[in-house]
């Protein structure tokens, strides 16, 4: 009869935990963005590097058509949007790797990898997104392509939270 | 006897390519000019306080004085551009992994410029470009005669990729 008892309760709880759980997440809404400069605070990596993933994220977000408008950091007139949000970058780790050693032992060897942190505010600087994000190239390839694959990443992120 | 055959023409190749005949040198831009493909060929002109990139029919100039940064590196890179990749991929049929053969062969160090510009609109824009080794001094040098800007100056070329 316990026995009985306690399976019956157990079965009620399970049942009852996919009703608990959360709703998905709403949508982000913005007609504009604007690409801050990516930042690389002590991390040592060479301005190439900085201005690709800035340059590529620019082309990547037009590319998706999420926003009406993409701004480059320092634009006058991202000021006048009243629902803009930002997209900041920061570097939190660089390994440069060889193409040459990607291309003789691929995957094991010479791998580029960038890890950087993506948030994106509105206008008060409210914190509206926050994720870590990491972009490689592993077998082909120049290393700048690391670059590619993050901004990528990040539009991917963009695109699935607005 | 086969294999050796074949290995011949492809080192061949190879060499062929990584020494090209003298020639203007071709710039190559990497990325951040709006009105110029990514990874065309094409010369790079300061004149007159304007930094001018030409490929084709198509051209991009930028006022020397809304450069406000100048960064130059050395990246080591595979040469040949688009023929030395159509003969890398071709020569990984090659048996027992005999074209990696090629990986070794096809190297070159390129500089790389980054220019860091200010548009009208106020935004900021980073460009890259590849040059022959050794060029990227001289340009810069030549873009801060003509009135671009520098945040630090670079004592030395710092080498990074293996």
């Amino acid at each position: 009869m316990k026995i009985a008892l306690g399976v019956t309760l157990m079965l009620a709880a399970a049942a009852a935990i996919p009703s608990q759980t959360p709703a998905p997440t709403p949508k982000l809404h913005a007609s504009a963005i604007q690409i801050d400069l990516v930042e690389v605070g002590d991390v040592s990596i060479p301005a190439e590097f900085r201005y690709a993933i800035y340059e590529r994220l620019i082309e990547q977000v037009r590319e998706s058509r999420k926003f009406e408008k993409v701004f480059r950091s320092g634009d006058k007139a991202a000021k006048n949007v009243p629902d803009l949000v930002t997209l900041h970058t920061s570097v939190e780790a660089f390994t440069e790797g060889s193409q040459m050693k990607r291309e003789l032992v691929p995957v094991a060897m010479g791998s580029t990898k960038v890890d950087v942190t993506t948030q994106v505010t509105d206008k008060d600087g409210k914190k509206l997104l926050d994720q870590k994000v990491a972009g490689k190239v592993r077998i082909f390839g120049e290393n700048l392509g690391a670059t590619n694959d993050l901004a990528k990443r990040i539009t991917k992120l963009l695109v699935a939270s607005f | 006897m086969k294999l050796t055959v074949l290995l011949s023409i492809l080192m061949g190749a190879g060499v062929a390519l990584a020494q090209q005949p003298d020639q203007p040198p071709n710039v190559r831009h990497v990325i951040g000019l709006e009105t110029i493909k990514r990874n065309a060929n094409g010369h790079l002109t300061i004149q007159n306080g304007i930094m001018q990139f030409t490929a084709k029919k198509l051209e991009a100039k930028v006022p020397a004085s809304s450069i406000e940064d100048v960064f130059v590196g050395t990246e080591m890179t595979q040469s040949g551009g688009t023929a030395g990749r159509v003969v890398k991929t071709a020569a990984m049929a090659a048996p027992f992994g005999s074209g990696k053969a090629l990986t070794l062969l096809m190297r070159t160090k390129v500089d790389i410029l980054t220019v860091v510009y200010r548009g009208a609109d106020g935004g900021v824009h980073g460009v890259i470009f590849s040059l022959p080794k050794g060029l990227a001094e001289t340009t810069r040098t030549q873009l801060v005669a003509a009135g671009a800007h520098m945040s630090a100056p670079q004592t030395e070329l710092k080498e990074r990729t293996k």
